[in-house]
């Protein structure tokens, strides 16, 4: 007998199933309960190397409410019917919109998008899951609040609680997300719905101004889990400087990570350069200027030789050193002649502002996600190989000179060795940097697949095995990720699992928790 | 009718006064209780296509008359490196006005 459906639950019969499908179209109404393939079709695609079919959902459940969710998660239990949230679902790279397992029913929050307050005088939002960037970001200029977002790079199409539910980050000041949330309402696996911090007091006015609330604090366990369905998410919002002024600084040669990184560090902790910095290696920027194929042909990665070339024909450094100062236009004056005092030392750096550069796109895209605006040229990344196959490599790396070039060194040659580019930056946190490096490759073609698959395996082994963790992955590699973080945490992770979510119906394999 | 300053100035109170009630979060739920909505096919275009489509990222898609169903289905497909978007994104019913926007003639809007 042939199913009804395109993938079924792990371990749940069709009757029962069927009955769970039931009791979903009673509480959302038949429009909001998709099973249909093509109903299903957009929740399929992802650009990681593995057949769709391991990533097909079985259900998808538009819900907007959080007597919905509570409900959903009732008739879970009953069922054991395992549910996968998403929130705006752009997770591009990591997973997308489709789940970690075959067959868990996707809980799509995108239709609960209220913006429920954005506060003008302590520069905070509550919003709900399915808000996008692009959606505060008007609402913030037509009420003329006067205040800066922080997202990451497809900005207008994802949104700041999944983003930040990741944990992933953006480009100014606030670029850590996380470090800039306060405050979640979360709908645990038994249907309570449980307030973080100060939330958890009634009539309390401070959800969104005060993180740690009393007791142990929570909000951490909800990130990168499967702990709760967060259904409302405060953050901190950067009130608009007076003054902006974004910079590039180029240098020639790899080696010179170290100094940039060396010379980066002390401006980043004394706060100089409040941003999180990128420093972004040429063929990360060529995209948006360049076409591969006007450079090589052919199978493997592109040789040294050609990338300097693209260097030269489009004005890129080997390094790209993309950083803004904020403030008073005075405060903008003493830290910019500390800066190019530090970088002007070694006679290596080019400085350029807007006034030489205002016209380069890279330059262009760069700034804008420095001040918030939106923008998806970073998309260009996808022209370079063509054919949709793109998996993150997120490796943390202290943020010292000489480590940044032991990592970079050890991706490339990983990476040549399976034919690909390295397409890499360094995104500087507070003392860290995260090593971003999109492994690109034509998904369309069967060995290319398999070689990406192989080389992020190799990646992953290599660098674990030297000491460096990743800080996310995408949802083909979780367990593999969580296992290099040792046995301890894993049984952590799988204690609290047990104790908040019994019959695991909540995201199970995230964070390869289970 | 024009308002005196001092008309202008109380109901500027009031309406002080009413901001620092709604921000006890018991208020919270209340308000703004309407979602987001799509107002039309160019609004849609504006704000996502548009980002790639208009910038050098994705191809030119407007005025070249390229059949609705054909966009709609890309849209919710998606086509190599461009994402899919679901309809709880862009609903059926706003899929259609964004497909005609995109499919028709720029003269014809
Ligand atoms: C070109 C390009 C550039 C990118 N640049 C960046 C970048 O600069 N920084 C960055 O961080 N990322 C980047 N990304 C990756 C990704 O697209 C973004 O992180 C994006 O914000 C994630 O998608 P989303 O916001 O729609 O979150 P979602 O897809 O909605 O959620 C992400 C994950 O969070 C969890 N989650 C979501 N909602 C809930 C909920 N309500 N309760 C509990 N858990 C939940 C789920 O595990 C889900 O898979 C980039 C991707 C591309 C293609």
């Amino acid at each position: 007998m042939t199913s009804q459906y395109i993938a079924l639950p792990k371990g749940v019969s069709e009757k029962d199933f069927d009955a769970a499908i039931r009791d979903f179209r009673k509480i959302l109404g038949d429009a909001s309960v998709l099973t249909s393939a093509e109903q299903l079709a957009p929740y399929i695609k992802t650009m990681m190397p593995v057949p769709d079919a391991d990533h097909t959902p079985s259900a998808a459940l538009l819900a907007t409410t959080v007597e919905q969710i509570q409900k959903i998660v009732a008739v879970c239990n009953q069922y054991k019917v395992p549910i996968w949230m998403i929130s705006t679902g752009k997770n591009l790279g990591y997973g997308s919109a489709a789940p970690a397992e075959r067959g868990q029913v996707v809980l799509d929050l995108k239709r609960m998008n209220r913006i429920l307050e954005v506060d003008k005088d302590l520069a905070f939002a509550l919003v709900e899951p399915g808000v996008t960037y692009q959606q505060l970001y008007d609402y913030i200029k037509e009420h003329k609040l006067g205040l800066w977002l922080s997202m990451p790079a497809p900005s207008a199409i994802a949104g700041p609680v999944g983003n930040t539910l990741d944990r992933g980050v953006g480009y100014t000041p606030y670029g850590e997300h996380f470090l800039f949330a306060c405050g979640m309402e979360v709908v645990l696996a038994n249907g309570e719905v449980l307030r973080t911090g100060m939330g958890s007091m009634p009539n309390s006015n401070t959800w969104q101004v005060f993180k740690w609330g009393y007791g142990p604090y929570l909000d951490g366990i909800f990130t990168q889990s499967n702990y709760g369905i967060v259904t409302k998410f405060g953050f901190w919002l950067m009130p608009e400087p007076p003054a902006f002024k974004p910079f590039v600084i180029q240098y020639q040669h790899e080696e010179d990570i170290v100094e940039i990184v060396e010379t980066i560090r002390p401006l980043r902790i004394s706060g100089v350069i409040p941003n999180a910095v990128v420093i972004a290696h040429a063929l990360y920027e060529a995209p948006v200027k360049a076409k591969r194929s006007d450079y090589v042909s052919g199978p493997g990665s592109i040789p040294d030789e050609a990338v300097y070339r693209i260097m030269k024909d489009h004005k890129l450094g080997i390094w790209n050193v993309y950083a803004a100062l904020y403030g008073t236009q005075e405060q903008i004056d003493v830290n910019w002649k500390i800066v190019t005092q530090a970088f002007g030392q070694s006679g290596k750096a080019k400085i350029l502002t807007e006034q030489e550069a205002a016209d380069d796109p890279a330059f262009a895209y760069r700034a804008k996600l420095m001040r918030g605006e939106m923008t998806l040229t970073e998309f260009s990344l996808y022209n370079w190989r063509g054919g949709g196959g793109s998996m993150w490599f997120a490796p943390v790396s202290q943020a010292r000179g000489s480590e940044t070039l032991k990592q970079m060194a050890l991706t490339k040659q990983i990476l040549a060795k399976y034919g690909l580019d390295y397409s890499g930056e360094f995104i500087v946190g507070m003392r860290d940097m995260h090593h971003i490096v999109d492994v690109l490759y034509d998904k369309t073609d069967p060995e290319q697949t398999k070689a990406a698959y192989q080389c992020f395996d190799e990646l992953l082994t290599e660098f674990s095995a030297r000491g460096y963790g990743t800080y996310r992955v995408n949802t083909a590699f979780m367990d593999k990720v969580a296992e290099t973080y040792g046995p301890v945490q894993r049984k952590v992770h799988k204690t609290l699992k047990k104790a908040l979510d019994p019959n695991g119906i909540i995201a199970p394999g995230k964070s390869g928790i289970r | 009718m024009k308002k005196t300053k001092l008309e202008n100035w109380v109901s500027g109170c009031i309406f002080a006064i009413f901001l620092t009630i709604s921000n006890a979060w018991s208020a919270q739920d209340e308000k703004n209780s309407q979602g987001f909505a799509w107002k039309d096919g160019a609004e849609i275009y504006a704000k996502i296509c548009a980002y790639c489509h208009e910038a050098h990222v994705g191809p030119q898609i407007r005025n070249r008359e390229l059949p609705s169903e054909y966009i709609r289905r890309v849209v919710r497909n998606g086509n190599r490196a461009m994402p899919a978007f679901r309809p709880s994104e862009v609903d059926d019913e706003s899929l259609i006005k964004l497909a005609d926007f995109i499919s028709k003639k720029e003269a014809q809007h």
